[in-house]
């Protein structure tokens, strides 16, 4: 079977990017076994060609190289950057690291560690912190609930054999895309392309078993994440969102930008602008295989945290309930046309777009027809989609903050609480 | 013969016409041509009142750079009044004499502008990249809020607010960012980098509309600054353009700097301080070379030899093999005048900062003794020039590569310069800066422990 490879060519750098990118990611994780995608990715990387870590790195490093891997939540991908006139060798290597990672149970044990390690530190980062519970909270009982990184408990729970099997059954021909961009040509991307598939077993094609998310139960949910000594809250307020493939997705996503897609919309204007509240407002609508959520992010201090989640959710309310206007759409569709320059600017662009269609199922064209489709959205297809996806009875908020002095104050800012839970920063489920 | 002349008497040529009708302070003058990498060149002009001008024409995509640099930045500031370079940078998305309040990001946007500035020890900068039709409206706006900002209280408040949020966000709620402003302020007596870019907060808070307004006309004149253009555009649209809209704006009186050189250190300063962090960290902040300093390429090699990816010694020791640290990081300061080695140790749960030291000190002691290997030079010169190329990819990449270095150095392909000098470096040459810079007499350490309810615990 031939595999399946995108190239963009460009002579605009004396640079290659080589990205190998599995059908799969953290939701094939098994139940308890969260994280597993993720380690068993690193331990390929660091483990390729059964050569130690620091010896493969140091061949990699020589190359003028770069080979990381990314774990997300549907994906994994293997990048790879090297200079031009090392690609014949960076090739080699690439294919000896995919093909035979030795998948050592002594890095393994080293590895575990190290994330362990890694979830401590990650408590002092507020805004993930405040991120995560809002996933969770939102994805309740959902795959796309869980951590990427996994859980102290899940991490201790993977084994040798855990591994073994997951890489067996995802790093498989056919169930990877090939993507390459930058000073390569179709001929020499596609042998190599060729050579790693060769190399590996041809497996299956991860069949996606990824529910729906169900919607959100009624009501208002609070998550408070509390930490102490914190002159400042990180906020997280939304609903589910948008999938590629609803009717009214590109409407929905020109509706955001008039709310809090841009430096200048309502969100910001407000927030910001008129009440120098916070630093950051935006407002963030992202895609995947399934429905996704749409969310609010602000961080006030924390005096400012209650009148600023009232502000916020009148935003919402009159947004939903007003709709857009006319001068907005047009204004809008000014913005969204001509910065998608940007979007295609280089090459490695061009192929993100690219990958991405394969990697997320988008409709056909979604990228290369984007422009047109949003020259054809009506003020009306705008509010229609907001009243239909945007839900401010029903949402999800979560604050990172100080519970003693944040608390009080922003359970009257809600109004109309169904449920409110207060969660310690350091818990690790 | 039409069609046969050379690019250089072709430019003498247009240059000659755009003179014959420039503004008052618009005549420009052609500097010279200097190679940005394999296959562009960045040709450099100055303005009558002093605006340099640098133009990198790059026909990747259809799209343009345009990076307005001013030689202001928080070193140029006094006790007291600390944070304002970096407030201006906000100010200037104001108002101004024909913009009202947030004008001038809606018009941004709608060109389809990806916008935004920064600002460190030595500059501020602004950048935006468009369409490249979109290129007039950018040098419009660029010029107008360089001469016609308008400063009045309630932006002045608001923004202040905004600011004040910002230090919040990235200093005071943030360990690494707050052990990084204490470093500092410990290294440096003497010197303005021993205050932190965003300002100390009493400061930021006691701005008034005046401080802004003196700010203002002091430094944001034509010849404090420079507009660097990359894109799809040739240089006589730039030059077309930037003399139209700069060409009448008067040079200021610059003021001498009130330098104030870092004597040197004599002793280790040390420094224990509790923070909200959830393990140990080591930080530690050696006096190094300013960028134009002859040592600046070799101790940036060393650091690489040091901290630069898995296989880099610190690394190997620290997270590999010992398991003492979650993660470490090493770089030399980019700065105009001597700055800081900085390392930081984020030290796993259950070992101390003082482990992390003890192995630190090593492993420096190493390096002072005997010179790195080849095969370990010959790594860290690959990860840098990657690194350098990586950097390039976007129009915007490019611009930001010319104008810190023109800014810093006055050389606007500094970065190929030093990524030339970095390839030609030996073991000695690592060995002799290990051995200049990094006795522990010129060093400061401070060693973070976690405050009451803040330490993990290991599930």
């Amino acid at each position: 079977m031939e595999p399946q490879v995108l190239v963009e060519a460009s002579t605009a750098l004396p640079l290659v990017t080589v990205t190998v990118a599995e059908r799969t990611g953290a939701v094939d994780d098994p139940e308890g076994k969260e994280g597993l995608s993720r380690l068993a990715a690193r331990l390929v990387r660091r483990t390729g060609d059964g050569l130690p870590t620091e010896e493969l790195d140091e061949k990699i490093d020589s190359l003028g190289a770069s080979l990381s891997v990314d774990v997300g939540q549907s994906t994994c991908q293997f990048h790879g950057t090297v200079i031009g006139r090392s690609l014949e060798r960076f090739s080699d290597l690439v294919v000896a690291v995919l093909s035979r990672p030795s998948l050592s149970g002594e890095e393994l044990g080293k590895l575990k560690r190290e994330t362990l390690a890694d979830l401590v530190e990650a408590r002092e980062n507020d805004r993930d912190l405040a991120q995560k519970w809002f996933r969770k909270t939102l994805f309740a009982g959902h795959l796309y609930g869980r951590s990427v990184s996994g859980t102290p408990a899940s991490i201790a729970s993977i084994s040798d054999a855990d591994v073994r099997s997951h890489v067996a059954g995802t790093l498989a021909a056919k169930n990877l895309v090939f993507a390459f961009s930058g000073d390569v040509d179709e001929t020499t991307a596609r042998a190599l392309a060729t050579r790693i598939a060769g190399a590996l077993p041809p497996g299956e094609a991860r069949v996606d078993r990824v529910p729906e998310p169900a919607p959100l139960p009624k009501g208002r949910k609070l998550v408070l994440v509390d930490k102490p000594d914190r002159t400042q809250t990180q906020i997280y307020i939304g609903c589910l969102g948008t999938h590629p493939h609803d009717e009214d997705h590109v409407a929905l996503h020109v509706g955001n930008t008039i709310f809090g897609g841009t430096f200048t919309a309502r969100l910001m204007k407000e927030v910001r602008s008129k009440r120098g509240w916070s630093y950051g407002a935006y407002s963030n609508l992202p895609y995947d295989r399934r429905r996704r959520g749409f969310s609010l992010w602000t961080f006030p201090k924390a005096d400012d945290a209650a009148p600023c989640i009232a502000l916020e959710l009148s935003l919402l309310e009159k947004w939903v309930e007003g709709g857009i206007t006319p001068r907005e759409l047009a204004w809008a569709k000014r913005y969204l046309v001509r910065s998608h320059a940007f979007a295609v600017d280089t090459a490695a662009k061009r192929l993100a777009q690219r990958l991405d269609e394969v990697l997320y199922g988008l409709p056909p064209g979604y990228h290369s027809e984007y422009l047109e489709r949003v020259q054809a959205v009506t003020v009306e297809d705008v509010n229609a989609a907001i009243r239909k996806r945007i839900t401010p009875e029903d949402l999800v908020i979560t604050v990172l903050g100080t519970a003693k002095d944040v608390l009080v104050p922003i359970r009257t800012a809600i109004g109309h609480l169904t449920s409110e839970e207060i969660v310690p920063f350091d818990r690790d489920d | 013969m039409a069609g046969s002349s050379s690019p250089g008497a072709r430019r003498a040529a247009y240059l000659a016409l755009l003179n014959e009708k420039a503004p008052p302070f618009g005549k420009v003058t052609w500097e010279r041509s200097v190679p940005f990498g394999r296959a562009l060149s960045v040709e450099s002009f100055r303005l009558e009142n002093g605006l340099r001008v640098l133009v990198c024409e790059d026909r990747s995509a259809p799209v343009v750079a345009y990076h307005t640099w001013y030689r202001v930045g928080s070193r140029h500031e006094k006790e007291g009044k600390t944070g304002l370079a970096h407030l201006f940078e906000h100010l200037m998305f104001n108002e101004t004499e024909n913009l009202g309040a947030g004008e001038l990001d809606r018009k941004l946007e709608e060109a389809g502008a990806e916008s935004n500035a920064a600002t460190w020890l030595d500059w501020t900068q602004y950048n935006i990249a468009v369409p490249k039709d979109r290129l007039p409206l950018v040098a419009k706006l660029e010029s107008e809020r360089m001469q016609r900002l308008v400063l009045r209280d309630p932006q002045v408040a608001s923004e202040k607010e905004v600011v004040a949020n910002e230090r919040r966000y990235r200093v005071d709620d943030d360990v690494e960012g707050a052990v990084s402003e204490l470093l500092w302020a410990t290294a440096f007596k003497s010197h303005a980098y021993k205050w932190p870019t965003i300002g100390w907060m009493p400061d930021i808070e006691g701005f008034t509309t005046e401080d802004c307004r003196v700010f203002y006309d002091t430094f944001y004149a034509p010849n404090n600054a420079t507009i660097v253009v990359v894109g799809d555009v040739p240089e006589k649209r730039v030059l077309e353009l930037v003399v139209k809209e700069y060409g009448s704006i008067e040079p200021s009186v610059l003021p001498d700097e009130d330098v104030r050189p870092e004597p040197p250190q004599r002793e280790e300063r040390v420094v224990h301080v509790n923070k909200p962090a959830t393990t140990e960290k080591l930080v530690v902040g050696y006096h190094a070379p300013a960028l134009g300093d002859f040592d600046h390429p070799a101790l940036s090699l060393l650091t690489e030899v040091l901290f630069g990816g898995r296989a880099s010694r610190i690394y190997r020791k620290m997270v590999r093999e010992l398991e003492l640290a979650v993660d470490v990081s090493g770089s030399v300061g980019p700065f105009h005048d001597p700055g800081l080695f900085e390392i930081y140790v984020s030290v796993r749960e259950g070992k101390t900062a003082a482990e992390a030291l003890a192995v630190l000190d090593a492993e420096l002691d190493r390096l002072q003794e005997s010179p790195v290997l080849a095969s370990e030079l010959e790594r860290a010169k690959a990860r840098t020039e990657l690194s350098l190329l990586a950097g390039l990819d976007t129009v915007d990449g490019k611009a930001s590569t010319i104008g810190f270095y023109d800014t810093v150095l006055g050389r606007p392909a500094g970065a190929f310069e030093k990524l030339e000098t970095t390839l030609a470096l030996t073991p000695s040459d690592l060995l002799r800066v290990a051995r200049r810079y990094l006795g522990r007499d010129n060093r400061s350490v401070l060693f973070v422990h976690p405050e009451k309810g803040h330490a993990g615990a290991a599930a």
